[in-house]
C-alpha cells in the first residue's frame, strides 16, 4: 500500500499570459507522490513552488494564468483534462490544501466549525448534525482545547496557530489521499510551527495520505520530508531523498542553499550568500537558468539548457556538471592548461 | 448591545435641539413675514399686528425658541399657523404615507442594487457588466424629478399602465418608489460590484474553492456576506438622501406625505409645521442609522458596538 503512486505530475507548465509577455511560472515540472510519503518542494520566493501547488487543484487565477502543457494524474486520472464539475468533487475530498496565510484563509464571518462542516456535507453527504459533530471531532483532533466552544467561534476569536489548526482540520476532514501544504508554518512562530508539523505527521500516520510540502525553510524539509524537489526559476533542478540531500547536494544551487544556512558550531562572521538574482520569468536565458549565478558555469552552461538527469537511484539533477560531455570538456581543458 | 441602544437613544436629545435650532434660525432668515403672509394680501397693518401678537411672533427670538422646545419635549409641536390644527396630528396623517413610500423605495434600492452589482461582479468587464454599469451611471446622474416625469409620461400617459399621481392603491406606489429608489439602487450596485470584486480575490474565497464548494455557494455564502458589510453603510446613508428625495417625489406625484407638507409649509412660512416635519424626518433618520449599526454588527461580529 505504502509505495503505491497516488499523484503523478508530468511536464507541468503553467504560464501567465499578459501584455507584458508570457511569464513561465511553472515550466516543466515532474514528480511522483506515493501514499504515506511526504514530498518537499523547496526554493526561494518566486521560483514557482506555490504556483505548482495551485496548479494541481487548478486554482491559479485564470486569466491570466493557464496550464499550457502537462498532466496531473491522480490515481491515473488526469486532472488537467477534467471538467470543472468533476474536479470540484476532487477538491477538498481527495486532494486538500492548506494555505500559507492562516490569518486570511478562513472566512471572517462564518463560524469555523461550519467552515469545516460544509465540506463534509458536500463530499460525504453527512447530515447537518453529523457534519457538525465530525467537525467538532476534527477540531479536537488537531489539538484545540474545548472544541465544542471553538467550533462556534469566528476566525477573529482564534489565534494564528489555532487558525492554522482549523485549516488542517478542514483539509483533513474528508480524509484526502493527497494533502498540499503551501508553507503552512511560515506565518507562525517557531514553537507553534513545531506543534503544527507534529500534528501533520501524526495525522499522516493515521490517514496515510501523501503530502506535498511546499516551503522555503530547509530545516522544515529535514524535519518533514522523505523526498525533496528543489525548484529554481520554474523548474526542478534537483530531486533527492531528504536524508541524502543535506549530506550530498548535487546542484550548485542546492549547495548554495545549504551553504547559506547559519551553522551552530562555527563562528561565522558573515553568512554565505548566493550572488546575483533569479532571472525574470518573462525572459529566461537559453542556457541553464542558474548559470549566471553559478561558480562552476562554463560555456556550455550558457549555451544550452541541461536536462533533469538520473544521477543515481532516487537522485536527479539538472546540471551539466554530471554529464559525460562535461567530463570530456573538462579533461580537454586540463590538457590545454598542462 | 442593550447599553449601546440606550446610549444611542439618549443621543436623540441633542439631535432634537440641534435640528430645531437650525431650522428655527433658517426660517427667521428666509425673507417673508409669517404674519403678513397669513393675513393675506391687502390686510391692514392693524390686522397683521394683531395676528403677530396672537401667534407670539412679536416676542424675542430666544423666548419663542425656548417656549417651542419646552413644548416639544412635552409632545406638543404647536399648531399650524395656517389652519390652527396641531402639527403632530397633521404629521401623523402623512407620516405613514411617506414611510410606505420610503420603505418601497429602499426595497428597490437594495434589491435592484444588489442584483445588478452581483451580475456585474460575477463577470467583470463582460458585456453584462458594462451594460449594468452604464445603466447605473445613468441612475446616479438622472435627477429624480426628471426621472419621475419621464416615467409618468411613458407608463401613465403613453402606455396607461399605471396611475399618474395620487396615493390610493398599490399601483400608485410603483412609479414614485422607482423614482425615489433608482439613484440609490445605482449607488448600491456600484458599491456591491467593487466590494464583491475585492472579496472574490481574497484568500478565503480561494479556500472555499479548494474545498470543492459549488460556485453559487462560493458567491452567495462566502463572498457576498463579506461584500455586504460596506454595502450596508451605503444603504444607511442612502436612506438619508431618500428622505430628502421624498420632498421632490411627493411633489411630482402629488402624494400627500411629509415631504410635500414641508414644502407647502415653507411656502406659507408656517414655521411650526416646517419644524415639526423636519424634526420627525430627523428622528426617523436617527432610528434608521441605529438600525444600520445593529445590522453591521449582525453581519460582522468583529465590530464591537461599545
Amino acid at each position: 500500500m505504502k509505495n503505491e503512486v497516488v499523484l503523478e505530475v508530468k511536464n507541468l507548465k503553467t504560464h501567465f499570459i499578459s501584455k507584458k509577455g508570457i511569464a513561465k511560472a511553472v515550466d516543466g515540472i515532474d514528480f511522483v507522490l506515493r501514499r504515506g510519503e511526504t514530498l518537499g518542494i523547496v526554493g526561494e520566493s518566486g521560483c514557482g513552488k506555490s504556483m505548482t501547488s495551485l496548479s494541481i487543484l487548478r486554482l491559479i487565477p485564470s486569466p491570466p494564468g493557464k496550464i499550457v502543457d502537462g498532466e496531473i494524474l491522480l490515481n491515473g486520472k488526469d486532472l488537467v483534462k477534467m471538467s470543472n464539475e468533476e474536479l470540484r468533487k476532487i477538491r477538498g475530498n481527495q486532494i486538500s490544501m492548506i494555505f500559507q496565510e492562516p490569518m486570511t484563509s478562513l472566512n471572517p464571518v462564518i463560524p469555523v466549525g461550519e467552515q469545516i462542516a460544509e465540506a463534509l456535507r458536500l463530499h460525504q453527504g453527512l447530515s447537518k448534525r453529523q457534519a457538525w459533530d465530525k467537525s467538532v471531532e476534527m477540531i479536537g483532533l488537531v489539538g484545540i482545547p474545548s472544541p465544542e466552544k471553538r467550533a462556534k467561534q469566528e476566525p477573529f476569536q482564534l489565534s494564528g496557530g489555532m487558525r492554522q489548526r482549523i485549516m488542517i482540520a478542514m483539509a483533513l476532514a474528508c480524509t484526502p489521499e493527497v494533502l498540499i501544504a503551501d508553507e503552512p508554518t511560515t506565518a507562525l512562530d517557531v514553537t507553534i510551527q513545531a506543534q503544527i508539523l507534529e500534528i501533520m505527521k501524526d495525522l499522516q500516520k493515521k490517514i496515510g495520505m501523501g503530502i506535498i510540502f511546499i516551503t522555503h525553510d530547509l530545516g522544515v524539509v529535514a524535519e518533514m520530508c522523505d523526498q525533496v524537489g528543489v525548484m529554481y526559476a520554474g523548474q526542478i533542478v534537483e530531486h533527492q531523498n531528504s536524508a541524502t540531500l543535506f549530506r550530498n547536494p548535487l546542484h550548485p544551487y542546492t549547495q548554495g542553499l545549504i551553504g547559506s544556512l547559519p551553522k551552530l558550531y562555527e563562528n561565522q562572521e558573515e553568512l554565505q550568500i548566493i550572488e546575483g538574482t533569479v532571472p525574470s520569468p518573462y525572459d529566461y536565458p537559453d542556457g541553464c537558468r542558474f548559470a549566471e549565478r553559478c561558480p562552476f558555469a562554463q560555456k556550455m552552461c550558457i549555451e544550452k539548457q541541461p536536462e533533469l538527469i538520473q544521477y543515481d537511484e532516487d537522485m536527479k539533477v539538472r546540471c551539466w556538471k554530471y554529464t559525460a560531455q562535461w567530463q570530456e570538456e573538462s579533461s580537454s581543458r586540463e590538457m590545454v592548461t598542462q | 448591545m442593550f447599553l449601546f441602544i440606550l446610549k444611542r437613544l439618549a443621543q436623540i436629545v441633542p439631535v432634537i435641539l440641534g435640528v430645531t435650532l437650525v431650522v428655527f434660525l433658517i426660517m427667521q432668515m428666509v425673507p417673508g413675514d409669517s404674519a403678513v403672509i397669513l393675513a393675506g394680501e391687502g390686510a391692514s397693518i392693524e390686522t397683521v399686528e394683531e395676528l403677530r401678537e396672537n401667534l407670539g411672533l412679536n416676542k424675542p427670538l430666544y423666548e419663542q425658541y425656548f417656549s417651542y422646545i419646552a413644548n416639544v419635549f412635552q409632545g406638543d409641536f404647536g399648531n399650524s399657523l395656517k389652519n390652527n390644527q396641531p402639527v403632530l396630528d397633521e404629521i401623523m396623517i402623512r407620516l405613514p404615507i411617506t414611510m410606505e413610500l420610503a420603505f418601497f423605495s429602499i426595497l428597490i434600492t437594495i434589491v435592484l442594487g444588489l442584483i445588478a452589482g452581483i451580475i456585474s461582479a460575477i463577470r467583470p468587464y463582460s458585456l453584462s457588466d458594462i451594460g449594468v454599469m452604464v445603466v447605473a451611471l445613468l441612475g446616479i446622474s438622472l435627477p429624480s424629478f426628471w426621472l419621475g416625469l419621464l416615467l409618468m409620461y411613458v407608463f401613465s400617459i403613453k402606455l396607461q399602465w399605471l396611475p399618474v399621481a395620487g396615493w390610493d392603491s398599490a399601483a400608485h406606489i410603483i412609479l414614485p418608489a422607482i423614482t425615489l429608489g433608482a439613484g440609490g439602487a445605482a449607488i448600491v450596485a456600484r458599491m456591491t460590484r467593487s466590494s464583491m470584486l475585492e472579496v472574490v480575490g481574497q484568500d478565503y474565497v480561494r479556500t472555499a474553492r479548494a474545498k470543492g464548494l459549488k460556485e453559487h455557494v462560493i458567491i452567495y455564502k462566502h463572498a457576498l456576506r463579506n461584500a455586504l458589510i460596506p454595502v450596508i453603510t451605503v444603504v444607511g446613508l442612502q436612506f438619508g438622501s431618500l428622505l430628502g428625495g421624498t420632498v421632490l417625489v411627493e411633489s411630482v406625484f402629488a402624494i400627500n406625505g411629509i415631504g410635500r407638507m414641508i414644502v407647502d409649509a415653507i411656502r406659507t412660512r408656517d414655521i411650526p409645521m416646517v419644524q415639526g416635519g423636519v424634526l420627525i424626518a430627523s428622528l426617523v433618520f436617527v432610528f434608521v442609522n441605529l438600525l444600520v449599526d445593529i445590522m453591521y454588527r449582525v453581519f460582522n461580529k468583529r465590530i464591537d458596538l461599545n
